[in-house]
């Protein structure tokens, strides 16, 4: 544990440091929130806040696994931690910690430029749901996330984390709600994981019954995207170090 | 006790062979260098000796284990030849991440005083220049208090005050009971550290042995003089107006030039240096 703690803490220090990675992790959700969202939310202003956070959590998991992973798994520096008394567990462990320090920071500034704008109303109960919801809920797209940074070149990884974090996002319902999105796209977005992921968290939000359905299809999301990041990790470590 | 090993270990990428059944053994206490040109194989046999590769053919072991097994590498600490560091993480930061990792690990401060970082600790990573970090580099494979310390080129772009740290430190170390392996292409260096040279050669250990073992082997001494015009010199290469010889009995062999009465101006009799004698060697074989 300590050593899981101590590469959680290096890691973050890290990130935290380059201003470039901290501002607009922190800063994008809450602006299109501000710019799109705040507006016109009045009566669904829990939900809207509820699948911004998730919005801005999901960030996290693309940039921070995605980006961050493809970036340094050819780097001497993750080399040289081959050669530390380290297994890979403890490093997995300490990237997710990390990056739930920034997921938590950047749903927090959407809650607080939400509560500070918009009408949310959430009783005690429903701000511990939504964060269980949250936490639960982008479980799976980490896993997405570590499967792009293992299985994209470090040049191709942003442009594809910034493709599939925009177009799953607004697919899926995560900015306007699923009933605004065009026919088409209302159909697809059916089956996409951000769907499952704002169903989840607009029950949270509104402090339904959890919905079996979603839950179920985030649970087979994160066992496909499970197996493709362990897939990915194995190829990669079969090509760099045999 | 042997330390590391590697036991006719094979290694090719494509077409290349990197590495062709080498096997070199450390035992405890030895410094060790490893020694050859670009190419040689030295960084795959380190890798190879880390975990970071796997022989195609033959193995690699670590005090008895794969070397990949986290009690192995407890017991060890590496300065790789090439270091990114983090950018915006400080070097105690750095340091201290190292040293949890090990159960005696040296105190920072300790670590800062022997390689002169003390004045660097609270800079970031990305500030420094590349023989500072170098520098830190080679703090850590110390920092952790391992048995054994394996060092790829330590010296490479580094002053002579930091290089004199870094040799001052594997002095320290190996007089502590502590083994070291060291890859580095300036023969001086390893011939000032290492008590045994592993040469290799297009993948093949070309000579395992001590330093003095290798001189020996080549002849012990050279004797060098200015050539007199219109004599000739059996035995001596000409480099300019010098000749040189590399034999076992010097003293004979300069009395035998004086009694054939050839003029020694400018003679010079020394102890053939580690690169010489390698040369040598290499010449002859």
């Amino acid at each position: 544990m300590t050593l899981v703690l101590a590469h959680a803490r290096a890691m973050t220090l890290e990130l935290a440091r380059h201003p470039a990675y901290l501002v607009p992790t922190l800063a994008f959700p809450a602006v299109f929130f501000l710019f799109f969202a705040a507006p016109g939310t009045n009566a669904d202003a829990d939900v809207r806040m509820a699948t911004f956070a998730g919005f801005a959590a999901l960030g996290v998991a693309f940039f921070q696994f995605g980006v961050g992973i493809a970036a340094e798994r050819a780097s001497p520096w993750e080399v040289y931690l081959r050669t530390l008394p380290v297994g890979a567990g403890t490093r997995l462990a300490a990237r997710v910690l990390s990056a739930a320090v920034f997921a938590a920071a950047a749903a927090a500034v959407v809650i607080a430029v939400a509560v500070a704008l918009t009408p949310v109303g959430l009783t005690p109960r429903g701000w511990v749901e939504l964060a269980a919801a949250l936490v639960a809920g982008t479980a799976p797209f980490a896993l997405l996330g570590v499967a792009i940074g293992y299985w994209a070149p470090p040049r191709a990884a942003l442009p594809l984390a910034n493709l599939l974090y925009l177009g799953l996002a607004y697919a899926g319902g995560l900015w306007f709600g699923p009933q605004h999105l065009p026919d088409a796209v209302q159909r697809a977005s059916t089956v996409l994981p951000t769907r499952a992921l704002g169903d989840v968290l607009a029950a949270a939000a509104l402090g339904a019954v959890p919905p079996w359905r979603p839950w179920i299809a985030l649970v087979c999301f994160a066992a496909a995207f499970g197996a493709l990041a362990v897939w990915g990790y194995r190829r990669d470590a079969g090509r760099r170090h045999r | 006790m042997i330390v590391a090993e590697l036991s006719a270990a094979t290694k090719r990428f494509g077409a290349l062979t990197a590495l062709d059944r080498a096997s070199l053994a450390i035992d405890e206490g030895d410094v060790l260098a490893l020694l050859g040109p670009n190419g040689a194989g030295k960084s795959t046999a380190i890798a190879l000796l880390l975990g970071l590769r796997i022989p195609d053919e033959g193995s690699a072991r670590l005090f008895g284990l794969e070397p990949r097994r986290v009690e192995a590498r407890r017991r060890i600490g590496v300065a790789p030849q090439e270091v990114a560091f983090p950018p915006t993480l400080r070097v105690h930061e750095v340091i201290e991440l190292v040293r949890r990792h090990y159960e005696e690990p040296i105190a920072l401060e300790a670590v800062a005083g022997r390689f002169g970082l003390q004045r660097l600790l609270r800079r970031q990573l990305g500030g420094l220049s590349g023989g500072e970090r170098r520098l830190v580099a080679v703090a850590l494979a110390f920092a952790g208090g391992p048995e054994l310390v394996v060092l790829d080129e330590p010296t490479a772009g580094l002053d002579a005050e930091a290089r004199d740290a870094v040799w001052e430190a594997v002095r320290a170390h190996a007089h502590g009971g502590g083994t070291v392996l060291l890859t580095t292409h300036h023969l001086d260096e390893a011939e000032a550290l290492a008590e045994r040279v592993v040469l290799l050669e297009r993948g093949v250990v070309a000579e395992d042995g001590t330093v003095t073992a290798i001189k020996r082997a080549a002849g012990l001494t050279r004797v060098s003089f200015r050539s007199p015009p219109g004599v000739a010199l059996d035995g001596f290469r000409l480099e300019g107006e010098l000749a040189h010889a590399d034999v076992e009995d010097a003293g004979a062999f300069v009395a035998a030039l004086v009694r054939r009465g050839v003029r020694l101006v400018e003679l010079e009799v020394r102890p053939l240096s580690l690169e010489e004698a390698i040369a040598a060697r290499r010449t002859s074989r």
